[in-house]
């Protein structure tokens, strides 16, 4: 079946308040951390899926983004029109998934898991060693901005529909792609590998397909990313980022698609008040601790309410309503 | 310096990289098999060891003291951290606890980073810095110090797990669960005796260790995941987790003397990358066809 076009009536709202947003508030303070609510939960969104939706215990995520923010600032440095730097990216970041997933998806669980978070190590140090291309440790700069058609993007508000729009055509993308045949599929491995084979579901494939598609949307919010900032740096992409990614998916819940959304929205704003008012009182301000503040968060949260955020609207929802987009919510 | 002396030198820095290796594998491995927790806390226990120890040096207490408060009160942290988080997870499962540990892993590292902040710090040397001088080569009393402690350790942990009645029972629920349970095993004690059993030994290490390698808030990460390559390589057997483990120190050792020391790292992580992999290849070779 292909998947058709669903506007489901929360995801509109959410859009229009999205749309409104920088019409009502101003200055560029929200609006810009609002960017960054989009970028990251648009990475989230995808991690998401994989995890809790697919049970893919990939945790490379961090990687997608980082080759994807990467090869844009090279190519971009380079001379790239901006389109085709972020289409070469993708390009490049969907060939990586496709050549390292083919062998690392044979594996399972634990082993998964420790392999890509060894994947994501390994090319987080050797982006950090190759001086010449990347910047070193020192990071890449002079990064041009985003001009599309001689046109040039500059300052908050055309990023932030631009981001926004990513964001929301992620989720758009996954909710349809779970409606479809292969997101049935997804849903029936997860719950049994051995009887969805037995149905005659290719399950290698359908982890593969759905494994670099989430890999280039990462390589996506990574390009747009770089044309935000301008500067990146390989530490941008490591550790900390994936205890974020995590703190965001399991404070949204990840059993549904937008938790992961929301995770985005209370991290980025816990992170500018952490920022705000512990900034002066703590002796140093890295990402290292903020990874301490949602370490405590992913803690708390797993032993007291672990459905997360979206588990606790859920419950709000009256039952049989809907009930096609509860996906998976156990 | 011959080409022979360089070999030994750089064998000789493996093998002592190799032990820690060794030992953090170890501690992998007795948590992993008791309670199916791959503990990424692992790595900062050891980060914990080295750092307390340093702390409570720059407090005003003696070496020794200094280390076994460090060493006691890392216990006292994996045993609160097995009580209070781990046990308490509602609906527990593989990816549950391996995100949980992680967080508590950046928890540990946050708070030493601002406790002590981003520098470097060094132990002083338990037994002098005099160096010896072996066929060419140069090595530390501290070297020689961190090979004895892994000696120690393998030997004494073979021992307690083969012939006391309490090593034996810890083996038998590591085997069967439910079974140890049924003949009257305290399984959740043995848990918190896991954990404890981790954090003392990453403590130790850590110590041991930080005379040469010296020790930081970052230091838990790297060094935690090469423990956990070693006992994934060596089958989370405590001999096959020493002899890979040594291996992979002198892979390192070579790798940073002929290729390039930033990049041994690299070689490392990938060789549990490529394990893993051709691990699921034999095993699908060895499948009984039907």
């Amino acid at each position: 079946m292909k998947p058709v076009a669903q506007f489901p009536l929360p995801f509109m709202v959410f859009a229009l308040v999205v749309f409104l947003l920088p019409l009502v508030v101003s200055g560029s303070y929200v609006v810009g951390v609002m960017c960054f609510v989009a970028l990251y939960g648009a990475l989230a969104l995808g991690k998401g899926v994989l995890l809790e939706q697919a049970g893919i215990f990939s945790l490379a995520h961090p990687t997608w983004f980082g080759l994807g923010a990467y090869v844009t600032g090279i190519a971009a440095v380079k001379g790239l029109p901006p389109l085709m730097a972020i289409l070469l990216a993708a390009g490049f970041v969907a060939l990586m998934a496709f050549a390292l997933g083919a062998p690392l998806l044979r594996l399972k669980g634990y082993y998964l898991a420790c392999a890509t978070f060894s994947l994501m190590l390994i090319i987080e140090i050797v982006i950090a060693n190759l001086g010449s291309l990347t910047g070193g440790h020192d990071g890449l700069m002079g990064i041009p901005p985003l001009s599309i058609g001689g046109l040039a993007l500059e300052g908050d508000r055309p990023f932030y529909f631009l981001s926004w729009g990513l964001c929301l055509g992620t989720y758009w993308f996954l909710n349809n792609l779970m409606q479809s045949r292969m997101g049935r599929a997804i849903l029936s491995f997860n719950d049994s590998e051995t009887a969805s084979r037995c149905l005659g579901i290719n399950v290698a494939a359908y982890k593969l397909r759905l494994f670099i598609i989430t890999a280039i949307l990462a390589s996506l919010a990574g390009s747009l990313f770089c044309f935000w900032i301008r500067y990146i740096m390989p530490a941008l992409f490591g550790f900390p980022l994936l205890v974020e990614l995590i703190t965001m998916i399991i404070i949204g819940g990840g059993k549904t698609l937008y938790g992961p959304l929301l995770g985005s929205l209370v991290v980025m704003w816990l992170r500018e008040g952490i920022h705000t008012y512990l900034g002066k009182v703590l002796p140093v301000m890295t990402a290292e601790v903020d990874a301490l503040f949602f370490g405590i968060i992913i803690v708390v949260i797993l032993i007291l309410m672990p459905g997360g955020l979206a588990g606790w609207l859920e419950r709000l929802r009256p039952a049989g309503r809907g009930a096609r987009a509860r996906t998976n919510l156990s | 310096m011959s080409l022979f002396s360089q070999i030994l030198q750089y064998a000789i820095s493996g093998l002592t990289g190799g032990s820690i290796y060794a030992v953090l594998g170890i501690c992998w491995s007795v948590v992993y098999l008791i309670t199916k927790v791959l503990n990424f806390t692992t790595g900062e226990f050891v980060m914990l060891g080295g750092m307390l120890t340093w702390g409570f040096h720059g407090a005003g207490l003696g070496l020794l003291p200094a280390s076994l408060l460090a060493v006691a009160a890392t216990i006292a942290i994996a045993v609160v951290m097995e009580r209070t988080a781990i046990r308490s997870v509602r609906q527990p499962s593989e990816m549950v606890y391996m995100m949980l540990t992680i967080a508590l892993a950046s928890i540990l590292k946050g708070i030493i980073l601002l406790k002590w902040g981003s520098e470097t710090r060094k132990i002083e040397p338990m037994f002098g810095n005099a160096p010896i001088q072996v066929l060419g080569a140069t090595l530390t009393p501290q070297v020689i110090v961190v090979i004895t402690f892994l000696i120690i350790v393998t030997a004494g942990l073979s021992w307690f797990l083969n012939v006391t009645l309490f090593g034996k029972a810890l083996r038998a629920s590591a085997v069967n669960p439910t079974g140890a349970k049924l003949m009257g095993i305290d399984i959740s004690r043995f848990r918190l005796f896991c954990f404890g059993l981790a954090g003392g030994l990453g403590a130790l290490t850590g110590i041991v260790t930080a005379p040469i390698t010296f020790t930081g808030y970052e230091i838990g990460l790297l060094n935690g995941l090469k423990g956990l390559v070693a006992a994934i390589v060596g089958g989370w057997t405590i001999i096959g987790t020493v002899l890979a483990a040594l291996a992979l120190g002198l892979l390192e050792g070579f790798c940073a003397g002929f290729i390039s020391a930033s990049l041994k790292d690299v070689f490392s992580l990938l060789v549990m990358v490529i394990f893993l992999v051709l691990s699921t290849y034999r095993l699908g070779f060895r499948r009984k066809v039907p």
